[in-house]
């Protein structure tokens, strides 16, 4: 035990060898079960995407090893011992912006098919808009990657003695050490694992990780002395379920509602890669819909309580037991320190190891939503680009899975970099919040009004994502300019407005975005003279020179703030009429189907053909070979008739076998009928595809 | 006792604005006819929206009042 200043106190050397063992064992037989799902990966579309093809439960409890990794044990039970239940509240916020998500975003990615958000931005905007998004993408992740990082060196960091002997010499252990060793465990199972290998051992490690924080919940309470002890030792403010409102300014309602509530569930929702791509294996978009509600409605808030029992039950024996766990332990250890109290050597090895393999859950999850938009956004552009030589798509999917896999290891070398932006915060929950805060907004503005408002342009989207983030930047040199939003909450000066700043932020970013829109005709007729200069190239190019030095003299906080408004203002005009003079914009084509006005136009176009939306039944059929290797499956015209499909119609074929949850199983096309009643013809390529085996039967279903 | 800006007004703030995002985002996923309900699924998820937001304003007032009056 080692006191660092006169307020926390840290742990090393925590557990015994047989924790040490257990956990060993636990990461082996867990990466063992990760790699078995390697053989899944056939394509790119495997690796990143698992096919589409999962069962709503198996993404539901999937899910829940991700979300609670990344709003992780270590940081809501540091919260829960320094203000109790509402160390919960950040769980049971995400429910405000569910419809739109359900019935906008997610229909919107499924069927235009994008395989990642900044391809969303060139579908609906530009390539430049795509490219500043993938910009911002890539900090926002790696970050996230980072966060995860950063958790986990805490978590580690008490287990761990101060240092170490090999060969004679003497060694530190240091939080960037541990890290850097974690960072290369991290990556083996992903690199080779794929999507399918991260859902099925988030899946298994769902279940262990709601085991292990009730279990550590159950022991906690009985060594307390019952539930009733434990209830009536917290004071009445430690039971709130909701923090004070703007006090203190570590931790308050009110910031926490703008950076959790508001930007870091619509960033969970509609920006988290990882999340998203979980979304998009389920096999259709109301499975989607139900793994999306089951998850919010039950896991999240069995995952609240999985997750912060540990800081309750430290807070409850600080109370009564102030030797045992001292008041000013340190926040982020203290769900180790309650662990390692209230359970025996080996049940502590097991609940450590269920939190680090949640953890390492997240970001694996992260790492590969990373790497899915570096190939995406930044791979393929670049081929194109270079004009490289064309490739079989079987070259190129062989060519891109080994650009996912090396990409994979240097985005984990970028995420432990990242680490060292956030150590300074003195819980991990600080570091998050400020992460989340600083952002998420432009890139949550640009998205909503995308997605919702027809009007909003290229222009307006680039100059949110220049001007938008150069008001920002004034905020983090100057934070009085956020004093205004604060809600009544002290700035510390160390870290100031670490929640509320999201409320800034976020408005800054929708004034640039409303204002650049609404000013469209003015800027077309701007742009429409200055096509007929001879000299209107020269012009652009001249405003885009001097947007970059706008740019930089906020970056670097070069003159005074009041000047710096004026520069943005100019910033503003100089962006908006450079875009709208160089970007070609059709505002018929670029919003059909890619915003929640024409959902159904988008699932026609995913089809290519009209939506057939008669309600059949699911048959049963067994398989029988067939020569091709197109997405077409061929039916008796029975059995068509019993499933409402004609020809040309979505269907969706999966081994009978509900517990494999979608594992087994693809998506085709309804071809000619035969008069076979009871077997469906598949082609080599989708026997494979589908690892469908021999003699078991399948099931068929009409999608659309 | 905690005073009523740390116990109830959180928790109207949160229901308050919080509604007003879940309110305009129903109100758009019906006037985009995103959400279409002639459809039987889609009267089903709008039902389950609306009890969700209610269930969880549910769960922090029964909290809140077991924090003050248990």
């Amino acid at each position: 035990m080692e006191t660092h200043s006169q307020t926390i106190q840290t742990f090393h050397n925590i557990g015994t060898s047989t924790d040490w063992v257990v956990m060993v064992v636990y990461f082996m037989v867990i990466m063992l079960f990760g790699s078995y799902f390697g053989k899944y990966n056939r394509s790119t579309k495997d690796f990143f995407f698992g096919r589409r093809r999962f069962a709503r439960w198996l993404i539901a409890f999937s899910i829940v090893a991700t979300g609670v990794g990344s709003h992780s044990f270590v940081k809501y039970s540091a919260k829960g011992f320094e203000h109790g239940f509402s160390s919960t509240m950040t769980y049971i916020n995400d429910w405000f912006f569910l419809p739109l998500f359900m019935f906008g975003w997610l229909p919107i990615i499924v069927y235009t098919k994008i395989r990642s958000i900044p391809e969303y931005f060139e579908k609906r905007f530009s390539p430049s808009a795509r490219f500043l998004a993938t910009v911002l993408l890539l900090f926002y992740m790696i970050g996230y990657i980072g966060i995860g990082f950063l958790t986990l060196g805490k978590a580690a960091m008490p287990m761990l003695p101060e240092s170490f002997s090999l060969l004679g010499m003497n060694f530190q252990v240091t939080l960037m050490g541990v890290i850097i060793f974690i960072a290369v465990i991290t990556g083996i199972y992903i690199t080779f694992g794929g999507q399918t290998a991260v859902i099925f051992t988030d899946l298994l490690q769902g279940f262990i990780l709601l085991f292990a924080g009730f279990l550590l919940f159950f022991l906690g309470i009985s060594y307390i002395g019952g539930f009733d002890v434990f209830w009536n030792i917290l004071p009445t403010e430690w039971k709130m379920p909701l923090a004070k409102f703007n006090e203190p300014s570590s931790f308050n309602f009110v910031g926490i509602f703008w950076q959790d509530g508001v930007a870091g569930s619509i960033g969970f929702l509609f920006m988290n890669m990882g999340l998203i791509m979980r979304f998009m294996a389920t096999r259709s978009v109301d499975e989607g819909r139900k793994a999306a509600t089951f998850n919010i409605l039950f896991m999240l808030p069995l995952s609240a309580i999985v997750v912060g029992n540990a800081g309750w039950v430290g807070k409850a024996i600080s109370i009564v037991s102030p030797d045992i766990v001292p008041p000013n332990t340190s926040p982020d250890q203290i769900f180790v320190v309650v662990a390692n109290i209230v359970s025996l050597p080996g049940v502590f090895g097991f609940i450590m190891a269920a939190l680090t393999a949640a953890l390492m859950s997240t970001v694996d999850t992260l790492i590969n939503a990373t790497a899915a938009i570096y190939i995406n956004d930044v791979h393929r552009p670049m081929k194109k680009f270079l004009k490289s030589k064309i490739l079989t798509s079987k070259q190129t999917d062989k060519n891109e899975l080994a650009a996912a896999r090396y990409s994979s290891v240097v985005i984990t070398i970028l995420g432990v970099i990242s680490v060292l932006a956030f150590k300074s915060f003195p819980t991990v929950y600080e570091a998050h919040g400020y992460f989340h805060s600083t952002l998420t907004p432009p890139l949550v503005v640009a998205i909503f009004l995308g997605l919702f408002w027809k009007r909003f342009t290229p222009a307006a989207v680039i100059t949110t994502f220049v001007s938008g983030v150069a008001l920002m930047i004034i905020g983090l040199h100057d934070p009085i300019v956020i004093s205004p939003f604060d809600h009544g909450i002290h700035m510390d000066a160390n870290h100031p407005y670490s929640y509320i700043r999201a409320l800034y932020n976020m408005l800054v970013c929708v004034i640039v975005a409303v204002t650049v829109t609404l000013t469209t005709n003015w800027q077309e007729q701007i742009v429409k003279s200055l096509k007929k200069k001879s000299n209107g190239n020269a012009l652009i190019y001249t405003l885009i020179f001097l947007s970059v030095i706008f740019f930089l003299m906020i970056l670097f906080s070069l003159t005074a703030l009041s000047i710096q408004f004026v520069i943005i203002i100019l910033m503003m005009f100089a962006v908006a009429i450079a875009s709208t003079y160089l970007i070609d914009y059709h505002p018929f084509e670029q919003t059909e189907g890619l915003t929640v006005w024409s959902v159904a136009k988008a699932k026609e176009l995913f089809k290519g053909s009209k939506i057939n939306d008669e309600e059949g039944e699911i048959i049963k059929v067994n398989w029988k070979k067939k020569d091709g290797d197109d997405e077409i499956v061929n039916f008796s015209q029975n059995d068509m008739n019993k499933m409402k499909a004609n020809i040309g119609d979505f269907v969706y074929i999966c081994d009978h076998r509900k517990y494999l949850g979608g594992l087994k199983s693809i998506h085709a096309v309804v071809g000619e009928p035969h008069n076979e009643d009871g077997i469906i013809y598949l082609n080599e390529e989708e026997l494979l595809n589908g690892v469908f085996e021999e003699g078991k039967l399948l099931t068929a279903e009409k999608e659309m | 006792m905690p005073t009523f800006f740390d116990t109830w007004l959180p928790f109207i703030y949160l229901y308050g604005v919080g509604g007003i995002f879940f309110l305009i985002g129903m109100i758009i996923i019906r006037k985009s006819g995103a959400i279409n309900l002639n459809k039987k699924k889609h009267r089903y998820w709008n039902k389950v929206l609306i009890w969700g937001f209610f269930y969880f304003a549910a769960i922090h007032l029964f909290f809140t009042l077991l924090a003050l009056y248990w």
